[in-house]
C-alpha cells in the first residue's frame, strides 16, 4: 500500500439517506483503492440506520454542526490517520468519482496543493441557474482581487488537498459555507491551487443546501467572510 | 446634590446587587473570571452614590451638558461592552464545542470497530467450541 499516496475521501451527509446508499455501493464496488469516510452531521433520517446496516465507514457528529464542521471533522480523521491527500465530496451524488483519478494526476504533475474539480474549466454537464452562475462569477472575481488567484468554480465542494492543507485544514476551516473562504485560506498560504475539469450531475434526491431565499444571506456572509480572512492574515509577500 | 432618600434606596440596591453575585459566586453558578466584571461594575455604581461629583465632573470632561444624558451614554456604552465580551466567549466556547464533537465522534468509530472486533472474535471463539 505504501508505494502509492494514500488518500481518503470525505463525504459529509446530512440527511442524505435517499443518495447515500448508491454513493457509497458505487465507491466500494468500483473505487476499492481508496479510503472513504462518511461524516454523518448529526441526521435525522434514517442516515445512521443505513450505515449500521451496511457497517460503512463513518463518523457519527451527535449534533448537527453544518457543513464546514462537518467537512473538518473528515479533515482531522485524515490528519490522525496520516492521510497523504483527502478529496471531498458531496454526499448526494453530484460528483462523480470517476474524476478523482484525473485530478490525483494533476495534483502530482502541477506539485499543486490543492486542485477544485471545476464545472467552468470545460462547461459541461450541468451548469447550475444563471442567477446562480453570476453570484459565483463575483465570488470568483472577490477572490481574484484579495489573493490574486483566480478560481472560476469557487463554490465548488469538489475538492482535493494535500497533506499540508489536511493539517491546515484540520486547524482551522470555516463554519458553513467554507468554499469560497477555503480557498481564501489556501491562497493566502501560498498554495498552489489549480483547477480541474469534472462533469458535475444535478441532485438526485434532497434539496440542495442553498435555497434562492438563502442566497442574499449567502452572498453577504461569504463576501465578508472572505475580506476578514485576508485581513486578518494582513500583507505577507 | 444627590437626596438623602435616593442615596439610602441606591445603596440598598447595589448591596443586593453585591448578595446576588457573591451567591451566584458561593454556589459556582459563576466563573469568578467573568464576574470580576460585574463586580467592578458595582463598586463604579457604590462610589458613583456617594460621590456624584466625580461622575458630573467625568461628564462634563467628555462634552456632555446634561447629567443624566452623560450617565445614560456611560450606561450604554457599558452594557454594550459587556455584551461584545460575552459574544466573544460564546464564540470560543463554540469553537472548543466544535473541536469535542468532532473528537468525540472518532472516539465513537474507533469503539464501534472494537465492538465489533470483540463479537467476531467471541463468535468465532464459541464456534471453535462446539
Amino acid at each position: 500500500m505504501k508505494e502509492q499516496a494514500k488518500c481518503l475521501i470525505i463525504i459529509p451527509a446530512y440527511n442524505e439517506a435517499g443518495n447515500l446508499e448508491k454513493v457509497i455501493d458505487n465507491l466500494t464496488a468500483n473505487y476499492p483503492q481508496y479510503d472513504y469516510v462518511i461524516v454523518n452531521d448529526g441526521s435525522v433520517d434514517a442516515t445512521k440506520k443505513i450505515c449500521r446496516e451496511h457497517r460503512y465507514q463513518v463518523l457519527h457528529l451527535p449534533v448537527n454542526m453544518g457543513i464546514g464542521g462537518a467537512v473538518q471533522t473528515g479533515y482531522r480523521y485524515a490528519l490522525e490517520n496520516e492521510y497523504d491527500m483527502a478529496v471531498q465530496i458531496d454526499g448526494d451524488g453530484q460528483h462523480d468519482i470517476a474524476f478523482l483519478e484525473g485530478m490525483i494526476q494533476y495534483m502530482e504533475e502541477e506539485e499543486a496543493d490543492c486542485v477544485i474539480g471545476s464545472r467552468f474549466v470545460k462547461k459541461e454537464g450541468f451548469q447550475s441557474s444563471g442567477l446562480r452562475r453570476t453570484g459565483i462569477q463575483f465570488l470568483s472575481i472577490l477572490g481574484f482581487i484579495l489573493t490574486g488567484v483566480r478560481v472560476r468554480d469557487i463554490t465548488s465542494g469538489y475538492r482535493l488537498v494535500n497533506r499540508r492543507f489536511i493539517k491546515s485544514f484540520a486547524q482551522d476551516y470555516p463554519t458553513d459555507y467554507p468554499e469560497p473562504e477555503a480557498m481564501v485560506i489556501v491562497a493566502v498560504q501560498r498554495g498552489k491551487i489549480r483547477e480541474y475539469p469534472v462533469v458535475m450531475k444535478e441532485r438526485e434526491n434532497g434539496k440542495s443546501s442553498i435555497t434562492l431565499k438563502k442566497s442574499v444571506y449567502y452572498m453577504v456572509k461569504v463576501t465578508l467572510a472572505m475580506l476578514i480572512r485576508r485581513l486578518s492574515f494582513g500583507v505577507r509577500r | 446634590m444627590i437626596p438623602r432618600t435616593l442615596q439610602i434606596t441606591l445603596s440598598v440596591a447595589v448591596i443586593c446587587y453585591f448578595i446576588i453575585i457573591l451567591y451566584y459566586l458561593k454556589r459556582k453558578m459563576l466563573e469568578l473570571k467573568y464576574t470580576l466584571v460585574w463586580l467592578i461594575t458595582g463598586l463604579i455604581m457604590g462610589t458613583m452614590i456617594y460621590f456624584p461629583q466625580i461622575l458630573v465632573r467625568f461628564v462634563r470632561f467628555l462634552g456632555i451638558e446634561s447629567n443624566m444624558n452623560g450617565l445614560y451614554i456611560l450606561c450604554i456604552a457599558f452594557i454594550i461592552v459587556i455584551l461584545m465580551t460575552l459574544t466573544s466567549i460564546v464564540s470560543r466556547q463554540q469553537l472548543k464545542i466544535r473541536t469535542l464533537i468532532q473528537e468525540i465522534s472518532m472516539l465513537e468509530k474507533r469503539v464501534r470497530e472494537l465492538e465489533d472486533e470483540t463479537e467476531n472474535v467471541a463468535a468465532e471463539m464459541r464456534c471453535g467450541d462446539e
